[in-house]
């Protein structure tokens, strides 16, 4: 019972740190019809950058937040503005999942050429803590990591509901067209929808840096679930993918006990078959995920 | 118009490539085996990819030892000179470099890569050339039931034997005081699946009960849920079949769920200088099998402390002493049988004086079984008082064995 | 936005790289033809005897397999326009199936060979049905997703496969064959494979089956409103781009040996046949061999000269961004449309003008140019159907 439990706390405390990430990803493809491959390089890149602050200043991981999401942000609007606008209409889709891929190889090549492909691990004094509740232990690393994801989740959705901003966003997402002829400057919305996409990766990737090894080719384990998340949630649906992240999340969790770590990380890719059979476009999508 | 010109376009690339296809193989590597002063000696190691971080240790080794043979008279009195290739982690490009090594470099010798994985392709090109194939890192048991002929394993024990001394230690117990219960977790990695099963199997005969056997994928970032499943059967002693990173993650996802047990053994991680920094102050106990310490007392190994220390500053680790070890192998059988150039009638003399004789070298006395197999033993480290110490077996114990270990 | 209106088919997709294709003087002898096909085919049969040793012959059975691989890939990414990432898991699972029918069921390995390639185009088909039922985001979502799960099963299913001890697959030739008569074999092998896919790649291209993929390429919407098939002919596409890919993978698992679901099950693997295909030009038919050769070259070049850093990821990323950015047509159609500068009536951007439309409907579709092969809508023109034609160009 108590593994039980045990189990479904800690599928909670990842689920958030995927809701927090998926959201990212699903984003760049409600602005841009982008699926974003480089999404956990970024992550990675920041969970580096989280590493190496706290290496060479000694300073909390956490403070590196306050330099790599405004970052984050800038070099998210700067991938939309230079390289993604590039590419035809008729092809973004296929190429930009070409072009994100090429960007993702270039940083883990750039990270293993100037970090080595040592694995790399923040001290924290703090890394080993729990806290104990009803027999259930919660590492505080996971409760923060958890927090900030939460947080940020929160924050994330009052910019698109209660802000002006959010409001040209969502339009920009539900109907390009119809948004550009109410005086949505769309294309510029879509690179600040690409940045704060970016920026939940700087987050998660410090959040991951508290509790994680990490390393160059570390981001090719987490796209593939990353990736399932978004189309089981329905691609472009924020709402949809953080519940998916939620219930995937702890799904793998829980069936972790009776069927071993390797035959539960299947559980992401067979969802992801089996929504794909039953409902195409997602749990949680429209008009969006049926068409692309 | 298309398809002349695509065609004349590819015809022009083929021709192209053909032409260029000598500056692959030339480059920089004159000095091959047609020179008389020098013995050439051709390796492949992960210097980049996911086995680049030991990979790096055994290059280490490799290049002392040649500097110290230089050093030393040489080989055959001939000057050793050494090809280092990047096989990138990958099995089709560790092929490719033997392959390139030995044809097309000409090299008189060639040393094993680094890891598992690498060692059964590239043995396989050893083997097709009729070349020696001393390896520093393949230890797992299914190397040696490949057949291969050529293949050495240059370290005192294959992986499922890592473990004996602490299986001897524990049986000799008085029985009440012995563990009831083990949990293993191991990577899905033929080493280290190897070293925990070795120990599962000589625990679970003297009637130790399994409450967890875990396998995770290399790729597995979050180990919380494996913790969760260990932690929850309270076993008394935990055993990791690990490499690198899964340890450090496995042991802090075990300590965030307070779970405490008598005894806690890992492979791999805990020899790394880095491991007590990232596990911080508790590593107090925490059981490690290596196949080597630069404390031992065989005769060569004083000299191979003192000149790698004077090289790179700190004593050689597992890594470099196994690369070392390679190197000793080979040249024992070099020097015993007057030859060391690439033609296979050399090469088989090599192999065969290998098979019938013992070495020395700095992890002591090696003699292999037919199969490659060496035929000794692993010695137990463990943490004490914040150090890492040889506790078994105890006529080489640098410290007392720790029992019932520490909380951490 | 796919829309209805015709101004857009100019900027999009084909049309900018194939300008004027309409020479009307160009209609190139057949003999020429013939001429540079023999000379191409001599280059391959001779190259075993002009390796300079082993290692040459090995680094040309491996480019040969790229070949064989990124053509493969090509019978999906080239026609249809969705673009796998996860093609390696076809060649791995063409490999495994090879391997495993000659360790477990003991058969010929060229029978197992065959059966393991039709295993794989089996296994394919609900693939393709559960990404194909959606455009092209879920489609490459499901192809690495595809990949990973099979790392997962085959690394788990160790009882079967070997898991991470790896799988050690027996000769099939003697031991009296040595190594370097083996590459030369395989070299051959390899070629041969090579010729039949692009065989078949050239003959689907010119038939009415490719002219409706190529619909679907340039517009899905339209070509499904216009009758084609679109959900079957892309499985049909897409079955028979994982058969051949299996086929390549089988036969580089003979030449190879050694099975790890690590290197076999890598997404890295699927994307150079990604960027190789992409190089040379997806739209023709050299264009993946030709993408393999230089893409082959470059890998061994750049480790030979820059070895030992890990900059070869880097390497393999720009490049990729640059063919994405600059190149999307491939070297092929990009060095064919230069030269075509310095001809006469290279006008128009459009591969059909409006005028030799409106002839071509007035004379009754025919007029008589073979331009087929490299090109893909070389077919669409001589479309027998006028208004397919007009789908795809409107």
């Amino acid at each position: 019972m108590s593994l039980l439990l045990q189990s479904l706390v800690l599928g909670v405390l990842l689920g958030g740190l995927y809701a927090l990430l998926a959201a990212g990803l699903t984003l760049y493809f409600g602005v841009m019809r982008v699926v974003m491959i480089a999404h956990s390089a970024f992550l990675i890149l920041a969970a580096y950058l989280a590493w190496f602050w706290t290496t060479e200043t000694g300073i909390d991981p956490m403070v590196s937040l306050l330099w790599t999401v405004p970052l984050f942000f800038v070099t998210g609007v700067l991938i939309q503005r230079l390289l993604i606008s590039r590419l035809r209409p008729a092809t973004l889709t296929m190429m930009s999942v070409l072009l994100t891929f090429a960007v993702a190889l270039v940083i883990e090549g750039t990270l293993g050429f100037v970090f080595t492909g040592t694995q790399r691990r923040v001290q924290l004094p703090y890394g080993g803590a729990d806290i104990s509740i009803g027999g259930v232990n919660i590492a505080v690393v996971k409760l923060i990591a958890f927090g900030l994801a939460a947080a940020s989740l929160l924050a994330l959705y009052l910019l698109l509901t209660r802000t002006k901003f959010g409001q040209a966003l969502r339009a920009t997402i539900q109907h390009p067209e119809a948004a550009r002829l109410v005086g949505i400057n769309t294309e510029r919305t879509a690179g600040y929808g690409f940045g704060l996409g970016l920026a939940t990766a700087a987050i998660g990737g410090t959040a991951l840096s508290l509790d994680s090894t990490i390393y160059p080719s570390l981001h090719w384990h987490w796209i593939g679930p990353l990736m399932a998340i978004i189309v089981v949630g329905g691609l472009g649906s924020i709402p949809g993918a953080a519940i998916a992240a939620m219930v995937l999340g702890v799904g793998q969790s829980l069936l972790q006990i009776p069927l071993g770590t390797t035959w539960a990380q299947t559980f992401f890719y067979i969802a992801l078959f089996a929504t794909l059979m039953i409902r195409p476009q997602g749990f949680f999508g429209g008009r969006l995920a049926q068409r692309f | 118009m298309k398809v002349p010109t695509s065609l004349r376009i590819t015809a022009l690339a083929v021709a192209g490539s053909l032409a260029l296809t000598g500056c692959i193989s030339s480059g920089d590597s004159g000095g091959g085996g047609g020179d008389d002063d020098t013995i050439s000696i051709g390796i492949s190691l992960p210097l980049t990819g996911d086995y680049s971080e030991p990979g790096k240790g055994v290059q280490q080794g490799y290049e002392a030892w040649a500097a110290w043979m230089n050093e030393n008279g040489g080989l055959l009195g001939k000057e050793v000179e050494l090809t280092i290739l990047d096989d990138q982690s990958s099995a089709d490009r560790v092929a490719a470099d033997y392959e390139k090594l030995i044809n097309s470099d000409g090299v008189d010798l060639i040393f094993g890569p680094f890891s598992t994985r690498l060692v059964v392709p590239a043995a396989q090109v050893a083997q097709d050339y009729g070349f020696l194939f001393v390896e520093p890192a393949g230890a797992a048991p299914e190397v040696f039931t490949q057949g291969f002929d050529n293949l050495f394993y240059a370290a005192p024990a294959v992986a499922d034997d890592h473990y004996d001394y602490l299986a001897d230690h524990i049986e000799a117990m008085p029985p009440a005081q012995r563990p009831k219960t083990a949990a293993y977790a191991a990577m899905d990695d033929p080493f280290a699946m190897g070293t925990a099963y070795g120990l599962k199997a000589r625990l679970e005969e003297m009637g130790v009960k399994t409450v967890v056997d875990e396998v995770y994928p290399p790729n597995t970032t979050d180990f919380s849920s494996i913790a969760a499943k260990v932690a929850d059967s309270n076993a008394d002693i935990m055993v990791g079949g690990t490499q690198y990173q899964d340890a450090v993650n496995l042991i802090l996802a075990l300590q965030q769920l307070d779970y405490q047990p008598a005894m806690a053994a890992f492979s791999t991680a805990p020899t790394n200088p880095e491991f007590p920094e990232a596990i911080g102050d508790k590593t107090e106990g925490i059981l490690s099998p290596t196949g080597y310490t630069p404390d031992a007392t065989y005769p060569s190994n004083k000299e191979f402390v003192e000149f790698y220390t004077a090289e790179y500053g700190d004593p050689p680790g597992e890594d470099q002493a196994n690369a070392w070890t390679t190197g000793q192998v080979v040249a024992a059988a070099v020097e015993a049988v007057d030859c060391a150039d690439p033609d296979p009638e050399c090469q088989q003399q090599l192999i065969d004086w290998l098979h019938e004789n013992e070495v020395e070298t700095v992890v002591g006395p090696l003699t292999w079984d037919s199969e490659g197999r060496p035929q000794g033993a692993h010695m137990i480290q463990q943490y004490v008082d914040g150090k890492i110490r040889i506790v078994l077996p105890e006529d080489q114990a640098e410290a007392e064995f720790i029992a019932v270990k520490p909380p951490w | 936005m796919p829309s209805a209106s015709d101004t857009r088919t100019a900027d999009t997709g084909a049309a900018a790289a194939h300008a004027g294709r309409r020479d009307p003087r160009g209609v190139v002898p057949t003999i020429v033809k013939a001429v540079a096909l023999v000379l191409l085919a001599a280059a391959i049969v001779a190259f075993p005897s002009v390796a300079a040793n082993p290692f040459i012959l090995s680094v040309g059975v491996v480019i040969m397999s790229y070949a064989v691989l990124a053509t493969g890939w090509n019978f999906m990414g080239g026609f249809t326009g969705y673009m796998s990432l996860g093609h390696a898991a076809y060649a791995g699972l063409g490999g495994y199936s090879t391997a495993l029918l000659i360790v477990k069921a003991e058969l010929n390995p060229w029978v197992a060979l065959a059966l393991g390639a039709l295993i794989t185009a089996v296994i394919a088909v609900p693939v393709g049905i559960a990404s194909l039922r959606v455009r092209g985001a879920s489609f490459v979502i499901v192809s690495i997703a595809f990949v990973l799960i099979l790392l997962l099963v085959f690394q788990s299913w160790g009882g079967f496969t070997g898991g991470s001890n790896g799988l050690r697959i027996p000769r099939p030739f003697g031991p009296e064959v040595l190594r370097p008569e083996q590459h030369e074999r395989f070299f051959y092998i390899h070629a041969a494979l090579l010729a039949v896919a692009l065989l078949l790649w050239w003959l689907i291209d010119r038939s009415r089956f490719g002219i409706g993929l190529k619909a679907i390429r340039e517009d899905e919407d339209k070509a499904q409103a216009l009758g084609v098939p679109t959900f079957q002919y892309k499985l049909v596409a897409f079955v028979l781009s994982a058969f051949f890919t299996a086929l390549g993978g089988g036969v580089y698992a003979l030449w190879f040996g050694f099975l790890d679901p690590v290197f076999q099950f890598s997404i890295l693997i699927g994307s150079y046949m990604v960027l190789m295909s992409l190089l040379g030009g997806i739209r023709s038919l050299f264009g993946p061999a030709l993408g393999a050769l230089i893409v082959g070259y470059a890998v061994e070049f750049f480790k030979s000269e820059y070895g030992d850093t890990q900059f070869h990821l880097v390497a393999t990323g720009l490049l990729l961004g640059i063919v994405v950015l600059f190149m999307p047509d491939g070297i092929i159609p990009g060095v064919t449309g230069l030269l075509r500068r310095f001809r006469p009536q290279a006008s128009s951007i459009r591969e059909v003008t409006q005028a030799e439309l409106a002839e071509q409907r007035a004379g009754g579709a025919h007029t008589g140019t073979d331009s087929s092969g490299g090109d893909s809508t070389g077919g669409a023109t001589r479309a027998p159907d006028p208004q397919v034609t007009e789908g795809v160009h409107p």
